[in-house]
């Protein structure tokens, strides 16, 4: 089939124009599509600050790409046919549907989009069908030809891309919205960059957790309740993952937990490991003669009672009577280590008294099992109060996580209020040693924009840390409160009245706490605008009852000899302002 | 019944002769109606159409003037008939006599004066219903029927009447059935003051303007031919159908006079009117093509006189002018941007 000339000439000619069409609707479009895209990012902005939108940051880059994936699909739909061109160009340029005519009829009539037969413009007989069809077909090729002759006369510059003034103009005014909304300061970034150090504290302390739970699982078998204890930890680790916004429930449970331990953990059992560990070096010397035990290890203990009660066969009775003696010298110690070893203890003196020597070797093996056992139980409780302890301080530091952060403020020199923000955030480590003179230090490092340092004094070695941070042009700070104290602490000159110096310190000694390190913790705040020097550092008139605080509930939460307590009560008091 | 009939031979014309007949005959008629430019070429639309027209203006204002000046420049047999409260059919459409003829007495058939090409019906709202009725089948038949004897009228044939709206005491207005057979109701207008200068030159002085023939009624009959022939897209023919159906209260389209005051929208021949009056305005102008103005500019005469107003309409003297206008606004050209 041979398309007529002229209508092919018409849609050649009809193509530039589609293109500048095509140009004019996408201009056209992109102007609602970037007036859109400004009203949501304006809504957003604006949402932004009444609530706090996580996903905010996000969703502000995906709705520019949003609206360009919008354009571009919208650019494919509204490329215009042939024929909206044809009408669109009639409206434009005034050509009386001259060239849409044209068109639809071609459309209408297929049997005269074909060349026209040279028969056409033959004469025929008038007044019949066949002269009207033939007067119908010349028409159809003049209108073409006017057509043809019309577009080739119209204005190449038609469908020039214009910006609709309308949604013009109200991208404008959302972009000058826009602006303001952007750049103030929204109040919400610190309740969103709380619930960034809330997750990241939860992350923390779920890993801190299951360090515990395997720390207390390894080498365990059933039934031996850390095991129970590793597990639950984990569980525990596993919800702090999951749920970490959730954080009044999640301290519960830490609660939960810690309360449970410690009404499991023996108020006395570092008094009693003491004993036990002094009976174990005490009767390892009645066995070997000399000092062969002087970690109190009971395992070794009760070799050397093994070898004791063998060794009684052949003792006179003078030396069983002084061993009897020696083992009696040992019973109040055996009473601070537990019934089953003065039992046991107090059974072989007697025997030994008697002169049977059946039920001293007896009792010595009792004696011997009964330090070992008194020292698993042992073991057990200071595992115990170890995670107990743990549970404390992920509380803590969940806590101190959801709190609102501080807030560096700033004041304007004659021109208003500086704005700023602060986040607290650091790390610190407390380490203690304890010494002769009784004296523990402790250390906190804060890190980030601020620093921080604390040092504590004293028997508790209660350390602390005191962030500062000056800002370029502002200053603003938070004071870092009490950070986990030192653990690990000496008695002091007390101990001089209740041990010998060579032992204090050490395993062993019925002085010895043992104790971790607790992380310190630095709040730092950074901000922006002038300002003059606030009070970042904070006399300890300003944080004495925290210390204070801290200090008497650390003291009814953990193992202190009497003594101790009121030691640091005094000291205290001493410093009470 | 039998049938008597004359076809008139009809000539092959091209499209640049019927604008150029069309022009002059507009030339030649403007030579003695004064201005009413759009009146003369309404009027030749509906006579190029095979239509017919009614005229309603006041008196004195030129109708009569303009009929029997077409009928001059058409060459055409022209008759007037004036109505009168007493006329009656048989004095339109003519009668039976009796006649001696041959030795013989028979019935011949005597012609009224309908047997013309061009009828002028003055003030025909004052002829009773009966009469007005007799008016019906020639206007849409172009044939009459007599003692069950069918007369063709020879083509072309056009009736056009004059009413006027002031002098209502009397009357019988058109039942809607016979409005709906007139192409165009045309508004006569008041001549603007340059105009009425000009006709006072030319009435009161002691030339009086002539007129040539410019065409015949075989040329009318092979124009009117022509035009039917005249291709139309179908979204000029769609525009021309949503501008009739915008005349229904009940129609989507339909703007808010319409809904409130109309109480009939127009009929088919509505539509057809535009259509077939937009392809002659297109060739009068010189194009080969029906565009959208052409048929909005034929809106008015051509649905004016097929709305038909509710009563609150009527009483709120909402013009159906107001009403074709409105509907205008409310059915754009389309448009592609």
């Amino acid at each position: 089939m041979t398309l007529d000339p002229t209508l092919s000439q018409i849609r050649d000619g009809l193509r530039p124009f589609r293109r500048r069409l095509w140009l004019r609707r996408v201009v056209r479009d992109g102007t609602f599509s970037l007036a859109a895209v400004m009203g949501l990012e304006l809504a957003l902005a604006l949402a932004a600050r009444i609530v706090p939108l996580e996903w905010g940051r996000v969703a502000a880059a995906a709705i520019p790409l949003l609206g360009a994936l919008a354009l571009l699909v919208d650019a494919v739909r509204v490329r215009p046919t042939l024929g909206e061109t044809a009408l669109a160009l009639d409206g434009e340029q005034g050509l009386r549907d001259r060239v849409s005519s044209a068109l639809e009829i071609a459309l209408r009539s297929p049997d005269l989009v074909e060349a026209p037969l040279a028969a056409e413009d033959a004469p025929t007989a008038e007044g019949t069908a066949t002269e009207d069809a033939a007067t119908y077909a010349r028409f159809v090729r003049l209108q073409r030809r006017d057509a043809l002759s019309t577009l080739r006369a119209a204005d190449r510059r038609a469908f020039r891309p214009r910006l609709q003034r309308r949604p013009a103009a109200v991208t404008v005014v959302l972009a000058l919205l826009l602006v303001p909304a952007l750049l103030l300061p929204n109040p919400q970034s610190d309740v969103l960059a709380r619930r960034e150090n809330q997750r990241a504290a939860a992350e923390r302390q779920a890993e801190k957790l299951e360090k515990a739970a395997e720390r207390l699982a390894e080498g365990r078998t059933a039934p031996d309740p850390r095991l129970d204890l590793s597990a639950e930890l984990k569980k525990l680790a596993r919800e702090l993952r999951e749920r970490p916004e959730d954080l009044d429930a999640q301290l519960a449970r830490l609660g939960s937990l810690e309360d449970a331990l410690r009404a499991r953990i023996d108020p006395a059992n570092e008094q009693r490991a003491a004993a036990l560990s002094s009976l174990a070096r005490s009767v390892s010397r009645l066995s070997s003669g000399q000092d062969s035990n002087p970690g109190g290890d009971p395992k070794k203990a009760n070799e050397d009672l093994a070898r004791l009660g063998e060794k009684i066969d052949g003792m006179t009775k003078a030396e069983r009577e002084a061993l009897a003696a020696d083992l009696a010298g040992l019973e109040s110690t055996a009473r601070q280590a537990g019934a089953d070893a003065q039992a046991a203890l107090r059974d072989a003196a007697q025997a030994l008294g008697r002169g049977d020597a059946t039920g001293a070797k007896d009792a010595l093996g009792r004696l011997g099992d009964a330090l070992e056992r008194g020292a698993r139980n042992a073991e057990l409780n200071r595992d115990l109060a170890r995670t107990a302890n743990d549970l404390q301080d992920a509380r803590r530091q969940l806590a101190d996580a959801g709190k609102p952060g501080n807030q560096g403020q700033g004041q304007g020199q004659g021109q208003g209020q500086g704005q700023g923000q602060g986040q607290g955030q650091g790390q610190g480590q407390g380490q203690g040693q304890g010494q002769g003179q009784g004296q523990g230090q402790g250390q906190g490092q804060g890190q980030g924009q601020g620093q921080g340092q604390g040092q504590g004094q004293g028997s508790l070695g209660g350390g602390g840390s005191n962030a500062r941070f000056l800002g370029s042009g502002s200053s603003s700070g938070g004071f870092g409160g009490p950070t986990a104290g030192n653990k690990q602490f000496s008695t002091g000159d007390i101990d001089k009245v209740l041990a010998d110096f060579g032992r204090l310190g050490k395993p062993g000694d019925p002085s010895y706490v043992a104790g971790t390190g607790g992380d310190g913790q630095t709040q730092q705040g950074s901000g922006t605008g002038q300002g003059t020097p606030s009070d970042a550092f904070v006399p300890y008139t300003g944080v004495f009852q925290d210390f204070y605080d801290f200090a008497i509930t650390s003291l009814e939460r953990s193992t202190v000899p009497l003594g101790v307590k009121d030691y640091v009560r005094d000291y205290f008091s001493s410093l009470n302002p | 019944m039998t049938e008597q009939a004359i076809e008139p031979a009809a000539t092959r014309l091209s499209p640049e002769e019927f604008a150029d007949r069309a022009r002059a005959i507009e030339r030649e008629v403007g030579r003695v109606i004064v201005g009413q430019h759009a009146l003369v070429r309404q009027t030749l639309i509906v006579m190029l159409a095979n239509g017919h027209a009614l005229l309603e203006g006041v008196p004195g204002l030129g109708k009569t003037l303009l009929v029997r000046t077409m009928a001059e420049v058409l060459d055409c047999a022209f008759n007037r008939i004036q109505f009168t409260p007493d006329l009656m059919p048989a004095d339109i459409v003519g009668t039976n006599i009796l006649i001696e003829e041959e030795g013989g007495r028979q019935f011949r058939f005597q012609p009224g004066p309908i047997f013309a090409n061009l009828v002028l019906a003055d003030e025909i709202n004052r002829a009773t219903p009966k009469t007005q009725s007799a008016l019906l089948e020639a206007m849409q038949e172009q044939q009459v029927s007599v003692a069950r004897q069918r007369y063709k009228l020879d083509p072309p044939f056009f009736v056009l009447a004059t009413q006027n709206p002031l002098e209502m005491e009397g009357t019988y207005p058109l039942p809607e059935a016979q409005l709906d057979r007139f192409l165009f109701k045309l508004w006569v207008p008041f001549p603007a003051e340059e105009d009425l200068i000009a006709i006072m030159d030319r009435t009161t002085g002691a030339e009086t303007a002539t007129v040539e023939h410019v065409a015949s009624g075989a040329d009318l009959v092979a124009m009117q031919r022509l035009a039917r022939s005249v291709p139309i897209a179908p979204h000029v023919t769609a525009y021309a159908v949503s501008l009739l159906s915008a005349t229904h209260p009940d129609n989507e389209r339909a703007p808010g006079l319409v809904r409130e005051y109309v109480r009939y929208g127009g009929s088919p021949r509505g539509a057809q009117a535009l259509v077939l009056a937009g392809k002659i305005g297109a060739l009068m102008d010189g194009r080969y093509n029906v565009a959208i103005d052409d048929v909005r500019e034929v809106a008015l005469p051509a649905l004016r006189h097929r709305v038909i107003r509710n009563f609150e309409g009527e009483a709120e003297g909402i013009t159906p002018d107001a009403i074709i206008r409105s509907v205008l606004d409310a059915v754009p050209p389309p448009r592609v941007d």
